[in-house]
């Protein structure tokens, strides 16, 4: 049915009568499929290469610019641009005392000593190479679980904002916002991006004719324990967590056009590469927390690796192909076509970072987040692998969007490098 | 180990179909019921009026519904929209309601992986499409698979094995052997899900369709019948109850 009408305006359109010509943009809204599929299927005669309807190859993504820094009171923010949807990141940076977690005088007591002790035994390593990953493997394990345990990290999407005709400003969160939210927390987790080390705050008991070291940096912490080392192996001080910083992420998608998901989690790369947190320390005879205001003083987030996130779309010839009872071969036997002999209704596209027209024809999505072994190997790893929705993307057409993705993986590495 | 999962069907008597699940190795258990068709009071002709509106609830057991369970309804919702026929008689512009309640098993916090749960809400919301009649292309079946991290591939992980995973795999099959879902996290390369593929299929599907690996197949004999025809035994021996009374009869 569908290619009939493709083929049929194809044809038709220079010789109709006038009354009967639509413009593209009508063609577009009344028949999307075939619109489409006119698009990427052009007459063999017409020597087009098969683009989409937005003019780019099917595995092309659209321009991609990153802008960081942008809102003056956040501690990072950034401002992405995936073709025509925009997603502006704030992170801000907040103090929770250990005070107020109510588990925390349980909890810490052993996990404290351990850590920090496992902190003295690791920290020459971290020290050589501090701004990337690098001798993490065996430093992190229970490191990470304050991360987890007090949710001191809270993604949150704002769809509400007008950005596309079917989201009104000021709704509740919508079933996709939450569900983007989730990928985002869940994603953050299982990367393991922010190392807890970075969001501690620390208090040293001052030794008895000692008391001008107090908390800290990273590098004055790196002193103390040498000095420590130096002076005979004297019993460490005890040393407590104070306060942990606790980074409020905030996703606003304030223009949307489709793949929602790899411009926010874009933006919250670029933001907490952006991040700065000031020097802070505890303040025994206040009893609080202070920072300083000085911008030397504060330091970046060291994080590890820089999982991209790439999506995928897949648009299929048949425009049945969503409710068709017998039709669907089976598996076998579709492995055994290969992409050249498809004809007719068996073709299919995997269209790259798919904007809002083409999300809105293809039900099966594929998400990849991919990042680069930054031990020197570069190997690829898959960090995250979503595919939902339908049959066309099996183990030979999963492999070449890891190729895609690293390609893209590169890309992203050069923009954020720049920003 | 341990014997397969167990599964009712029709155990809720006001639903249009129920079933429930309960997988022996991550404890998950999940009661579910759909409703179809139904009308849907807040449905909009300008979506799709030629298709039937596939809504997917999942209640976790302990704690109210939040983000986490957002996006396992999109999942879920993804995956099944493929299977239904929404465009058979009666069925367009109304609406297939799946409820899916989480019994027993896990509870998962708030940015929590739902991984470990994913097969069995996608067994319960088949077998409970199943009792309700709803039309049907093809089912579906899917296991999860855990990469340790020395590199082995776990059947069946526990929950303690889920944890200690340096990645966890959740593959789902359709009956006639494509590759419906796949879900993954944690670190992995591309060489690995390639083995998880070979394997999950194993589990789905059994020997039949598993190509080339000889030892694969050995285990998979010793092991448990394939997952694909659980779904299809427990169809069976339900529909052998139902009409005991007309086989006795005749």
């Amino acid at each position: 049915m569908a290619s009939t009408a493709a083929d049929s305006t194809a044809q038709a359109a220079p010789t109709a009568p006038p009354s009967l010509i639509l413009p593209p943009s009508q063609f577009a809204r009344l028949q999307p499929h075939a619109y489409l599929l006119a698009h990427l299927s052009p007459p063999a005669s017409s020597q087009q290469p098969s683009l989409r309807a937005n003019g780019r190859s099917p595995s092309q993504f659209r321009i991609t610019s990153a802008n960081t820094g942008s809102l003056t009171h956040t501690n990072g923010s950034a401002v992405v641009r995936l073709g025509d949807t925009t997603a502006v990141c704030g992170i801000k940076a907040e103090i929770l005392h250990t005070e107020d977690i109510p588990s925390w005088s349980v909890s810490h007591s052993s996990s404290s000593l351990a850590s920090n002790k496992r902190r003295k035994l690791t920290s020459p390593a971290e020290n050589l190479g501090a701004d990337r990953e690098d001798g993490s493997e065996e430093t992190d394990d229970d490191d990470d679980s304050y991360i987890e345990d007090f949710s001191l990290l809270v993604p949150n999407l704002s769809l509400s904002t007008g950005c596309a005709p079917g989201f009104i400003p000021g709704a509740p969160p919508s079933a996709l916002a939450q569900s983007l939210s989730h990928q985002i927390l869940s994603l953050l987790r299982s990367t393991r991006i922010v190392r807890s080390k970075d969001l501690q705050i620390w208090y040293q008991r001052p030794n008895l004719g000692r008391e001008e070291l107090e908390v800290h940096n990273e590098d004055e912490q790196m002193d103390v324990d040498v000095e420590q080392d130096r002076s005979g192996g004297a019993t460490p001080e005890p040393r407590e967590i104070k306060a942990f910083w606790v980074l409020y992420i905030d996703i606003m998608i304030i223009s949307l056009a489709g793949n929602p998901f790899d411009a926010a989690w874009l933006s919250v790369l670029a933001a907490l590469r952006d991040t700065k947190l000031p020097r802070a320390w505890w303040d025994v005879d206040n009893e609080i927390v202070v920072c300083s205001d000085l911008v030397s003083e504060a330091r970046k987030l060291s994080l590890r690796g820089l999982p991209v996130a790439s999506s995928f779309g897949v648009f299929e010839a048949d425009a049945a192909a969503g409710w068709r009872a017998v039709l669907i071969p089976d598996a076998e036997e579709e492995r055994k076509i290969a992409d050249s002999e498809r004809k007719g209704i068996r073709r299919r596209w995997i269209l790259a970072d798919p904007d809002g027209y083409e999300e809105g024809l293809s039900l099966e999505r594929v998400c990849l987040v991919v990042d680069r072994d930054q031990g020197g190997s570069g190997e690829v790893v898959i960090v995250k692998l979503e595919k939902n929705g339908g049959f066309a993307v099996d183990r030979k057409e999963l492999k070449q969007l890891v190729e895609i993705s690293a390609q893209r993986w590169e890309d992203i590495n050069q923009i954020l490098g720049q920003c | 180990m341990m014997g397969g999962p167990i599964a009712s069907l029709h155990p809720l008597s006001r639903a249009d179909g129920s079933a429930s699940y309960k997988c022996p190795s991550t404890g998950s258990n999940v009661l579910g019921s759909v409703n179809a068709p139904v009308e849907l009071p807040g449905r909009r002709d300008a979506l799709k009026p030629e298709d039937a509106t596939i809504e997917v609830f999942v209640k976790p057991g302990t704690a109210p519904s939040g983000v986490g369970e957002r996006y396992v309804e999109g999942i879920l919702r993804g995956a099944l929209s493929r299977i239904v026929l929404g465009r058979e008689k009666g069925y367009p512009r109304r609406g297939v309601v799946i409820t899916l309640a989480i019994l027993g098993g896990e509870s998962i916090g708030r940015g929590g992986s739902y991984l470990p749960l994913l097969p069995a809400l996608l067994h319960t919301s088949i077998l409970a499409l199943l009792s309700a009649s709803v039309p049907l292309s093809m089912s579906l079946s899917a296991t999860m698979l855990a990469v340790n991290p020395s590199g082995e591939i776990v059947r069946k992980p526990s929950i303690t094995d889920a944890r200690a995973a340096a990645s966890l795999h959740v593959l789902a099959f359709t009956s006639k052997g494509h590759l419906l879902l796949s879900e993954s996290e944690g670190r992995f390369n591309f060489d690995t899900w390639d083995k998880v593929y070979e394997n999950a299929l194993a589990v789905c599907h059994g020997t039949s369709t598993l190509s080339s690996d000889g030892d694969v197949a050995m285990t998979e004999n010793m092991d448990t019948q394939p997952l694909e025809g659980f779904v299809r035994d427990t169809v069976e021996d339900h529909i052998r109850a139902e009409y005991a009374w007309k086989v006795d009869a005749a």
